[in-house]
């Protein structure tokens, strides 16, 4: 399956995220292999997965998250100007498997009472009762329900619950090797999942007059196969 | 304080026309503010307009501080028995609406759910409750004090030109001049 190039040879361009050195990795060996040394080309098929990735490893795998290296931003329009911030990511829970993306399973929790913003009155409107209401709604969840190939990537169809009103979205998914890992290694991957939601959709419409109705969401996740 | 039997002293003089200027621009700011598009740049126009509110609602109680231990002279005699109290009742009025409209603007801002910060950093405590009721209710408060609050100032300055301009009884030129 294809998909499995998204692992070490994933072109996306310009992820909002980068892992740097790994995407400095990649063009590297972009770069070789246009070459064409034999050498190059052994290392993009092993990146590949075609080499190592047999039928038993081909299975679903469980990914447990990275807590401490994951996170959430966001951003919107608020003027002129663009408002930023994050969320912690509470809990993720993946099942990948790179010979049927069919397979793949996806379950994010955020954090919203740990949100924060590029300034403080941003910060304290959106957990308000006005936006998100994390006293209330102390969390923001995602499951997924369908996962597509897309290019190098994939779409993930699932449901995401904000303030308590679930809605669905399409995630834009793109899996990486994290860096400091060998090309063909599954066991510690970065997984970027792109979202857009209108907060009106979820009643979150404090401030209308102010900030923009559509979010933009960017998650980076750094997960670890489960033992 | 400076000033003869029927005159107004200097702290009397300097209250009345700073909170003048004050309350007017206070209000243009507050109108500018309702309207423009807010981004990063203009957020602190916001405080401003809180800073300048909250001052004033301190001017205000200095003011009538003031006037309690040392009470001005009472109205120049001249016009009608129904001008005099026009202009007795518009005055206490517009001590009223002196102490109202910050507080209502002060509360509103408290319903808002954000921080009611003034002199960019101080933290007033809200007093009144998180509730986009509460909000707009008070909002529609604040606004109409305002208003209520200019109308007055417009009646208070009519009177003050009729007497200078057509009674020429010395009323305005004692709280330029003492």
């Amino acid at each position: 399956m294809r998909a499995a190039a998204a692992l070490g040879v994933s072109f996306r361009s310009i992820p909002r995220f980068q892992d740097k050195a790994m995407q400095t990795r990649i063009f590297r060996r972009t770069a070789l292999a246009l070459l064409g040394t034999a050498a190059a080309a052994r290392v993009l098929s092993v990146a590949a997965g075609r080499d190592i990735i047999g039928p038993a490893e081909a299975a679903p795998a469980r990914y447990v998250l990275d807590p401490g290296r994951s996170s959430v931003r966001f951003e919107t329009d608020f003027g002129e100007d663009k408002i930023t911030g994050g969320m912690p990511v509470s809990a993720a829970d993946l099942t990948l498997d790179f010979a049927n993306v069919a397979n793949c399973r996806v379950r994010v929790r955020l954090d919203v009472s740990r949100a924060s913003a590029s300034f403080p009155f941003a910060a304290q409107a959106l957990k308000g009762p006005k936006v998100l209401d994390a006293r209330s709604w102390p969390h923001i969840d995602f499951q997924s329900s369908t996962v597509r190939r897309n290019g190098d990537g994939a779409l993930v169809d699932g449901d995401i619950t904000i303030r308590g009103v679930t809605r669905p979205v399409t995630l834009d998914a793109a899996i990486y090797r994290q860096s400091g890992t060998v090309a063909g290694d599954l066991s510690r991957l970065t997984v970027q999942l792109a979202a857009r939601v209108n907060r009106s959709d979820f009643g979150a419409t404090g401030w209308a007059d102010m900030v923009s109705d559509e979010v933009r969401i960017d998650i980076l996740a750094r997960v670890d196969q489960a033992a | 304080m400076t000033r003869g039997a029927d005159g107004f002293g200097r702290a009397t003089r300097s209250l009345h026309w700073i909170m003048a200027a004050g309350i007017l621009g206070t209000f243009a700011l507050g109108a500018y503010i309702a309207r423009m598009e807010v981004g990063l740049g203009n957020l602190w126009l916001f405080g401003l307009h809180k800073t300048l509110g909250i001052s004033l609602l301190a001017l205000a109680f200095a003011r009538m501080t003031w006037h309690l231990l040392r009470p001005p002279p009472g109205p120049l005699p001249g016009p009608p028995l129904w001008e005099m109290r026009l202009a007795r009742v518009t005055h206490r009025s517009l001590y009223a609406l002196m102490l109202a409209v910050p507080v209502s603007g002060w509360a509103y801002a408290s319903a808002t759910g954000l921080d009611v910060l003034i002199f960019s950093g101080l933290k007033l405590p809200p007093i009144a409750p998180v509730s986009e009721v509460w909000e707009d209710g008070l909002h529609l408060v604040h606004r109409t004090l305002t208003w209520t609050l200019l109308a007055l100032v417009a009646l208070h300055v009519a009177g003050a030109l009729k007497r200078a301009l057509i009674a020429r009884d010395g009323t305005l030129a004692r709280m330029i001049f003492g």
